[in-house]
């Protein structure tokens, strides 16, 4: 291969890491080319998935316009929702403003396939723009399937005969990172308990009354988010209104799945036919259904190294994902990963330095995000959540309480200093436990 | 309400290729696999004990990497389907 066909950088994977990653240096006037297995940007992706916070936008401001039609996101965040689940009840916190209806968003519902294929049009016109229209593209249909290492230096791609060659490599090639493992950054197995499975199913509904439904006005949506619902599984579940459709899943600890001897399409069985979920799904008609790991938040899934030679590895290849107890993060990380990983190249372009001593300045950039310093921040929150009483026992003893409160039953009442001992004594659990989760709950999230 | 999986996957587009990309070495599930949590945990159903032993297919598979992380027996081999080939999300 002649020198003229090199790229300056290729990424791997068109995911919102690869595609920040790309649009970045296409806007940097860099020569790219980014892979992607799917037939689109997009085809293969999935999320819950709300997008949080203001990355994407800052990355890709056409985000911001007003758009009338094709909007590529599905509705904006502005009700949150977190229910604690028993069997038969279910106990909710509800928060609703308009204060997250102003511009970049706290929060956006998206579906990938649409979202992600928008993006990757971003990512043409901005190629399209620059001094390589004719050169830098974004290839799909098109599985990577090795690194090229020449003296433990990557220096290119390989999909099946061709190769392509390029000073440097962002592997944003997700959660299943065969490449990242290959080349040694990520060890060979990664634990089931640093991952889990999300499943999901959505509705499709008619438009106005899905908005009926739940009280959406214009494009406002609404996250919510339930735990206690997975039969004692670590995880939970979400529902997330999209335009005329909903977001209905579950995330679940993989090796708790496999401990407890669950099946995911059984729990999300189940919990579809909750009370508080089942009237929802009336009128609706199930359109399409998913699965993908996700990482679960544990720093230890980050690989200690998220760099070598020749190459940098973005978003959940990455494992980067954030779970505050109050929201899970995951692709805005991915975004800023692919942001930081872009900025990495483009200096290294400027020295003519793609070094491993080089590229470890992506890694100390990304320490210096919200990326690691909330992972690092919360591993106390994800230890915290990591308790199978949160999955179970607690959701239980809050949906007593309210029952037994709210209960008229023609005979003499007794009182709330009555009722709690009453239903700590028949759960079996303690003041002491009780009160040292309630202040390590205050400490981590 | 309840859906059976077969079900579920109609709503998934699937170009499916003539080769296999998972290969599952099925007598380590039969002989020294402890727990063989692929026939519950995959979420698409490929793995399914027939006759007291593991059968596996690949051409349900949605690539979701549940059995990639799930089998700590070393009886997966794992890998993306080929080019041009596998599932497509029209919503993902």
């Amino acid at each position: 291969m002649q020198d003229s066909d090199k790229f300056d950088c290729i990424i791997v994977g068109g995911g919102v890491a690869g595609l920040a990653a790309a649009y970045t240096l296409a806007k940097a006037n860099l020569k790219i080319l980014l892979v992607e297995r799917g037939d689109w940007t997009g085809a293969k992706n999935v999320s819950g998935g709300v997008l949080w916070g203001p990355t994407a936008f800052d990355i890709f401001p056409a985000l911001l316009n007003d758009f009338s039609s094709d909007c590529p996101y599905e509705r904006v965040i502005t009700h949150r929702r977190l229910s604690f689940m028993s069997e038969t009840s279910a106990t909710t916190f509800d928060f609703k403003t308009d204060n997250f209806y102003k511009k970049p968003y706290n929060g956006i519902a998206v579906l990938r396939s649409r979202f992600d294929k928008w993006l990757g049009q971003q990512v043409e016109e901005a190629i399209a723009e620059s001094d390589f229209a004719e050169d830098s593209l974004v290839a799909t249909g098109i599985l990577v399937d090795r690194l090229l290492l020449e003296d433990n230096k990557v220096v290119g791609i390989g999909a099946g005969e061709d190769t392509f060659s390029s000073d440097c490599v962002i592997i944003a090639e997700g959660v299943n990172s065969l490449l990242t493992r290959a080349v040694g950054l990520q060890t060979g197995y990664v634990e089931a308990e640093l991952v889990g499975t999300g499943i999901k199913e959505v509705w499709q509904f008619d438009q106005e009354m899905l908005e009926a439904k739940f009280q959406l006005e214009g494009d406002k949506g609404m996250s919510n988010e339930f735990v206690g619902c997975t039969q004692g599984v670590e995880g939970g579940a979400f529902l997330y209104t999209n335009k005329d459709t909903i977001s209905l899943g579950m995330v679940l600890g993989l090796a708790a799945l496999r401990e407890h001897k669950k099946a995911p399409h059984d729990l999300l069985d189940a919990f579809k036919q909750h009370p508080a979920i089942r009237p929802i799904l009336k009128h609706g008609k199930m359109v399409e259904y998913s699965a993908h790991v996700v990482p679960v938040g544990d720093i230890r899934l980050v690989p200690k190294k998220l760099y070598m030679s020749g190459a940098m590895v973005v978003g959940d290849a990455a494992g980067l994902l954030l779970n505050t107890g109050k929201a899970i993060e995951g692709m805005n990380m991915a975004m800023e990963s692919g942001r930081q990983a872009a900025y990495t190249v483009i200096d290294a372009k400027k020295r003519q330095d793609y070094s491993e001593s080089f590229l470890k300045s992506y890694q100390e950039r990304l320490a210096e995000t919200f990326v690691l310093k909330d992972m690092v921040r919360f591993q106390g929150a994800v230890k915290f959540i990591h308790n199978p009483a949160m999955f179970e026992r607690y959701p239980l003893f809050v949906n007593t309480i309210l029952e037994r409160a709210f209960t008229v039953d023609g005979k003499p009442k007794k009182k709330m200093t009555e009722i709690l001992p009453e239903i700590i004594r028949e759960q079996n659990l303690s003041y002491w436990e009780l009160l040292s989760t309630a202040v390590k709950g205050g400490l981590n999230l | 309400m309840s859906v059976s999986v077969k079900d579920r996957l109609i709503t998934v587009k699937n170009n499916i290729s003539k080769k296999a990309h998972i290969v599952v070495k099925t007598e380590i599930c039969d002989t020294q696999c402890p727990h063989q949590c692929t026939t519950y945990v995959c979420p698409a159903k490929c793995f399914e004990i027939i006759e007291q032993k593991m059968r596996f297919q690949y051409e349900d598979c949605i690539e979701c990497g549940t059995c990639l992380h799930a089998c700590d027996q070393d009886a997966v081999s794992w890998s993306f389907p080929d080019s041009g080939h596998g599932v497509s999300f029209k919503l993902g």
